[in-house]
């Protein structure tokens, strides 16, 4: 054994001395802000993601990524590497409010700012600043234009609601909206199902499937993400109740982020209002955040995107800032997402 | 087979002769020299690879995953497999971080060295526990350990999402951890992590119980061939029912750490971490088909996962970069480990 121990100190010891020749440090110009997203998993993030990309490089920034694949724990280890790689700025978008609050701290003993994108933390005597959209207000808006549509078409509805993870604030927010509006017409709306989806398209599939069982007469319904139209398509289809405003049947239909596929269903007539995120707005918000810190101005910890609604009637105003218009347009005049 | 036998098998490749490269290849060493060369590839591109800092981050991020990965090699040794190991991380931090915390947690007002101790046993009792039903039903009813612990960790993994719902308004996960707990995961001793004094205290007991121990013999007896060990005298069910125990209550053991560090308790906690679990002990040398394992080896494993994710953060790349670096990186260890198989089949 003691030969192999010397044999391995010496191969160690070689391999290590690599490490001290003369390295090629790329050259760095401008900040370094380091992107770190728990996935990738909506075409929301995926388009968030590009957006700061073409952004950051507009600014003269070098972005570096992780993607923590919904570990908090490997995202608090991520937090310390780019602590580790000194650079200036941090971006987060985490998986639980609370589990987030050392790296936060880590940040703060760095002296890094912190920006979080969409979800903000729990409270804390940590210091970063958030970005959210009012999801509660946003959904209000377009809840309410649905509901005008209702009243516009006369009778009586019966609502079905796709409710997010009760773990995510936004989801939380967005119920609460859907239910402020619904509530106060329950002379015209019945809420006859809540559909909890915890962000699953499988579960939103089954649970949509399962209340349009045991009610099939529900003709108003809110999906509190985009990124579940295929499966509620699916099963509207089903039940052939997959119809255009126009024609007999319609169930008047809302939702909530804006992408390229809530888009198409605009302009084909199924989706009668979306809540947008400004994902334009939010990563200027952010990056504003970051060269506020910079300068060394400390801003609000909770910075809101006040969003908008795109509806059949403002659909050609308004869609120029809507993100998913941007990628349907890319894509040439199709959505990339089902 | 004993250890002292396992060690010989592993001697024929040191003979003196052969040239270096082999007996590199051959050495229980060489995933240590492997992350050595990672390191070495990595600090061209990153330099803060090299730094203390980072090497502080390394150690306390290995620690939690070496003392699940010691508690699996337990298991493996008997030639099975723990798969709920990480669904007893989420339970067990869920339960625990329900019995300590300061929001309205039943240890409210207690001192908190009562608090930690309190927390520390519930966290192991659970993990222990989730074992203990896994050696009953893999010894007593012959079922498959592979089917036993996928089914319980499917059923710990929903439980713990279940548990945080009724406990908490959100959902999400428990906060509000006591201070002194939060040390265990966060303190430092002489700059370097108080819980390298857990891993240490892990490592030196399952060291001695797995080399040093009539304990240990039955172990590599039964992963060797276990019927032969049965006729020779060896309790079989008893000391797989206790494997399973032991790999338990070390996932619960890195539940504290990890929870500490994160100053949560959360349902989806390690739900991702199977593989490195698993593999920390089969990269570093632990065989999947029993008989053959070595505290050591787990630790290099351990390592060198660690280091190899360490180094993909701090490149920052793209997801699709980190996925084919890093399973370029885990091939080549398997080819590497396939060679020395190879050359040591051939004496």
């Amino acid at each position: 054994m003691k030969l192999a121990r010397r044999e391995f100190t010496i191969g160690s010891l070689l391999a290590a001395g690599t490490a001290g020749l003369p390295i090629m440090v790329k050259a760095q110009e401008g900040k370094t802000v380091a992107l770190l997203f728990d996935s990738l998993v909506s075409p929301f993030w995926v388009s968030g993601l590009e957006i700061m990309k073409e952004k950051g490089k507009a600014n003269g920034w070098e972005l570096l990524e992780n993607i923590s694949n919904f570990d908090d724990n490997k995202q608090f280890e991520q937090v310390k590497a780019m602590i580790a790689r000194k650079v200036d700025g941090i971006l987060i978008i985490q998986t639980d409010s609370k589990a987030v609050i050392p790296a936060i701290r880590a940040a703060n003993e760095a002296n890094i700012p912190m920006v979080h994108f969409n979800r903000p933390p729990a409270e804390s005597d940590a210091y970063s600043v958030a970005i959210q959209a009012d999801n509660r207000q946003i959904t209000r808006d377009t809840v309410q234009f649905m509901v005008d549509e209702a009243k516009r078409r006369g009778g009586q509805y019966k609502a079905c609601i796709l409710i997010g993870d009760l773990g995510d604030v936004n989801a939380i927010q967005r119920r609460d909206g859907f239910f402020d509006i619904v509530d106060q017409n329950q002379d015209i709306i019945e809420v006859v199902a809540r559909v909890a989806t915890e962000w699953n398209a499988d579960k939103a599939f089954a649970g949509l499937m399962n209340a349009l069982q045991a009610n099939p007469d529900i003709n108003f319904l809110f999906t509190s993400s985009d990124f579940m139209h295929p499966q509620i398509q699916q099963v509207l289809e089903t039940f052939d109740m997959w119809k255009k405003r126009d024609e007999e049947g319609h169930v008047i239909f809302g939702g909530f982020d804006g992408d390229d596929g809530a888009y198409q269903r605009i302009v084909d007539g199924y989706l009668d209002a979306c809540g947008v995120q400004n994902l334009f707005l939010e990563v200027d918000m952010a990056f504003q955040a970051f060269q506020d810190m910079w300068a060394g101005k400390k801003p609000e910890k909770l910075l809101m995107d006040p969003g908008f609604v795109i509806t059949q009637e403002n659909k050609d105003q308004v869609r120029d800032e809507m993100w998913g218009y941007i990628v349907w347009e890319k894509n040439g005049g199709k959505p990339i997402s089902g | 087979m004993t250890p002292a036998q396992t060690t010989r098998l592993d001697r024929p490749g040191l003979a003196p002769g052969l040239p270096l490269w082999r007996r590199l290849l051959l050495s229980e060493y060489l995933v240590l020299f492997l992350t050595v060369v990672y390191v070495a590839g990595m600090a061209l591109i990153v330099p803060e690879i090299l730094a203390a800092d980072t090497w502080r981050d390394i150690l306390a991020a290995m620690i939690p995953l070496l003392i699940v990965a010691i508690g699996q090699m337990f298991v493996l040794v008997v030639a099975g497999i723990d798969l709920s190991a990480t669904s007893v991380l989420a339970f067990s931090s869920v339960l625990g971080a329900a019995v300590i915390t300061m929001d309205g947690g039943p240890l409210v007002g207690m001192p908190a060295f009562l608090v930690v101790a309190v927390g520390i046993l519930a966290f192991m009792a659970v993990g222990g526990a989730v074992g203990a039903f896994n050696g009953a039903c893999t010894t007593r009813f012959n079922m498959p350990p592979f089917i036993v612990t996928l089914t319980t960790m499917m059923f710990f993994s929903g439980a713990a999402i279940w548990v945080t719902t009724l406990l908490t308004d959100d959902g999400s996960s428990i906060g509000s951890l006591p201070r002194e707990f939060v040390f265990i995961g966060q303190g430092r001793v002489f700059e370097l992590p108080f819980s390298l004094l857990i891993a240490l205290a892990v490592g030196l007991l399952a060291h001695v119980a797995l080399s040093h121990s009539l304990f240990g013999r039955w172990l590599f007896a039964i992963g060797i061939n276990p019927n032969a060990a049965a006729v020779s005298g060896v309790p079989v069910r008893r000391t797989m029912f206790w494997a399973y125990v032991i790999s338990g209550a070390c996932a619960g053991l890195a539940a504290v750490i990890y929870t500490a560090r994160l100053e949560t308790g959360t349902p989806v906690l390690g739900q991702r971490i199977l593989l490195d679990v698993v593999g920390a002990a089969v990269i570093g040398g632990v065989s999947l088909f029993g008989g053959k394992a070595k505290v050591l080896w787990v630790v290099f494993g351990a390592l060198f996962l660690t280091v190899v994710d360490k180094g993909l953060q701090l490149l920052g790349l793209s997801l699709a970069g980190v996925f084919a670096i890093k399973g370029g990186v885990i091939l080549l260890a398997a080819i590497v480990d396939a060679q020395r198989q190879r050359l040591k089949g051939r004496g």
